[in-house]
């Protein structure tokens, strides 16, 4: 092996990446968490993870530039340093919508446990196709990457079904509206968290084969 | 100039000037260089980075036009002052140079011919040169065949030869002249490990034509323009955001 500093950094990153998508999974469960309990301590202990995750952000970044400014990266290297910043970017995203749902959960009440279960489905599967994602990442693994993408149609079949039951029961009971408007704006984020996961794994094909490919 | 540095200072130039003949090629030169550390410096050609380079063991004295004015120290020591002997200082000092120049004997006489004349006994000898092969990451390659001429080796292997023979008279400081302009990328890439292996036990200052490698293996880079030294900072400093516009024009190949 050669060029042993440029592979030492190449390691780094990638293991920035890694660690960013284990703090947004504990992020992920631990939102669901408030939802169900409304535990404003878990609320805030999920806000400092996020913090922590924003920092990882600015590391990836400065280490990609870094990496760009002087190891002159070409082919396999350039597509994934290239691929390390953008997958950050979604990472960070999917913790701040961790933080989106923890906000509306801790000020709910506890009213909604008939649309909950769906909601838990949605989540469950949003944060097991996060860490199937991060698993293909470890190995560049291009097929987990395209078979876990397909996960988000199931999530997004989630979506609309909660959504038309949420909006049928604000018809049926203006008392609802309070909290099913709440319970919307949970199941977006959570829709767009699956978004995210299918961003990383398109990434992720195109480091493991050079090929762009939508998988959303 | 950057901050105090983490393993202290071990070059310390003030105001270094230097004539050939009328010509005043080196410009009140100031600069720290830091100890285990490598330190590039990079400019055009003609900028005076080699120039600047030879002044740090007194290789300039060989060129009877060169006038040498400012302070040079290296371990705290003046090199410049009367007292200096220029063999300890070389020893100290060591150099590599752009084409690799084994002596015309074997690869065993090449590292023990320095150890020899600094006083070490033939004993040693066998030790010294196994260390210094094994410090020049050569050992593995031709640990069976140190009687071979050293002429027969490859050219990174040479040059690699040529690390080792520094090694061996136990330096504190390598100045590197374009070590490996005349590698191919595989030899380069080897040397370029090593480089940043010595770091660890040595003080290293490269010459290097090529940018590039300047931002692989450098710790703090200095840029050179026709005889002034525009500006000197971290390596990661001068190639995301250097401070003076001939820096950025020169990185980005906008100069001339």
């Amino acid at each position: 092996m050669t060029r042993d500093l440029f592979q030492q950094n190449m390691g780094t990153l990638k293991g920035y990446i890694i660690e960013m998508g284990e703090l947004s999974s504990e992020a992920i469960l631990g939102a669901i968490q408030v939802l169900k309990t409304q535990d404003a301590e878990l609320a805030d202990i999920i806000y400092q993870g996020d913090e922590i995750i924003d920092n990882y952000e600015l590391k990836v970044e400065k280490c990609t530039t870094q990496l760009i400014a002087r190891q002159n990266p070409t082919a396999g290297d350039m597509r994934l340093i290239i691929s390390c910043f953008k997958i950050a970017i979604d990472l960070e995203r999917m913790s701040d919508l961790a933080v989106d749902i923890a906000n509306v959960a801790k000020c709910m009440e506890k009213k909604h446990e008939e649309h909950l279960d769906n909601i838990l489905k949605m989540a469950e599967i949003c944060d097991e196709m996060l860490n199937q994602t991060i698993k293909a990442f470890e190995t560049l693994d291009h097929e987990l990457a395209a078979s876990t993408a397909l996960k988000d149609e199931e999530v997004d079949k989630l979506f609309y079904g909660t959504q038309n039951r949420l909006i049928e029961a604000m018809i049926e009971d203006k008392a609802l509206i309070t909290n099913a408007s709440h319970l919307l704006l949970v199941l977006r984020y959570l829709e767009r968290f699956g978004d995210h996961a299918c961003n990383i794994c398109e990434s992720i094909v195109y480091v493991a084969t050079g090929q762009r490919v939508n998988l959303n | 100039m950057p901050e105090t540095y983490e393993n202290g200072t071990e070059i310390e130039v003030k105001n270094l000037n230097l004539w050939y003949g009328d010509n005043h090629a080196l410009h009140d030169i100031s600069i720290d260089i830091p100890k285990n550390s490598v330190t590039a410096f990079i400019g055009p050609s003609g900028c005076g980075k080699s120039t600047f380079l030879r002044c740090l063991n007194r290789m300039n004295d060989l060129i009877p036009s060169c006038r040498i004015e400012g302070h040079v120290n290296v371990s705290g020591e003046d090199i410049y002052s009367r007292e200096t002997d220029v063999v300890d200082l070389r020893k100290k000092v060591g150099m590599v140079f752009q084409k690799p120049n084994p002596f015309p004997m074997s690869i065993f006489d090449n590292i023990s011919y320095g150890p020899k004349i600094h006083g070490m006994s033939k004993k040693e000898m066998p030790s010294i040169v196994e260390n210094a092969l094994k410090s020049g990451a050569l050992w593995e390659e031709i640990a069976d065949r140190l009687d071979a001429s050293a002429l027969d080796l490859s050219g990174g292997q040479q040059q690699r030869l040529c690390i080792a023979r520094t090694l061996a008279v136990k330096p504190e400081v390598i100045l590197f002249d374009e070590p490996c302009s005349a590698l191919d990328p595989i030899s380069t890439s080897k040397i370029e490990d090593l480089i940043l292996e010595l770091k660890k036990d040595y003080t290293i200052v490269i010459v290097t034509h090529n940018m590039q490698q300047a931002a692989r293996i450098s710790d703090y880079t200095a840029f050179f323009l026709l005889g002034d030294l525009i500006e000197f900072g971290k390596t990661n400093q001068i190639f995301e955001n250097p401070q003076k516009k001939e820096t950025e024009d020169y990185i980005t190949g906008r100069f001339g």
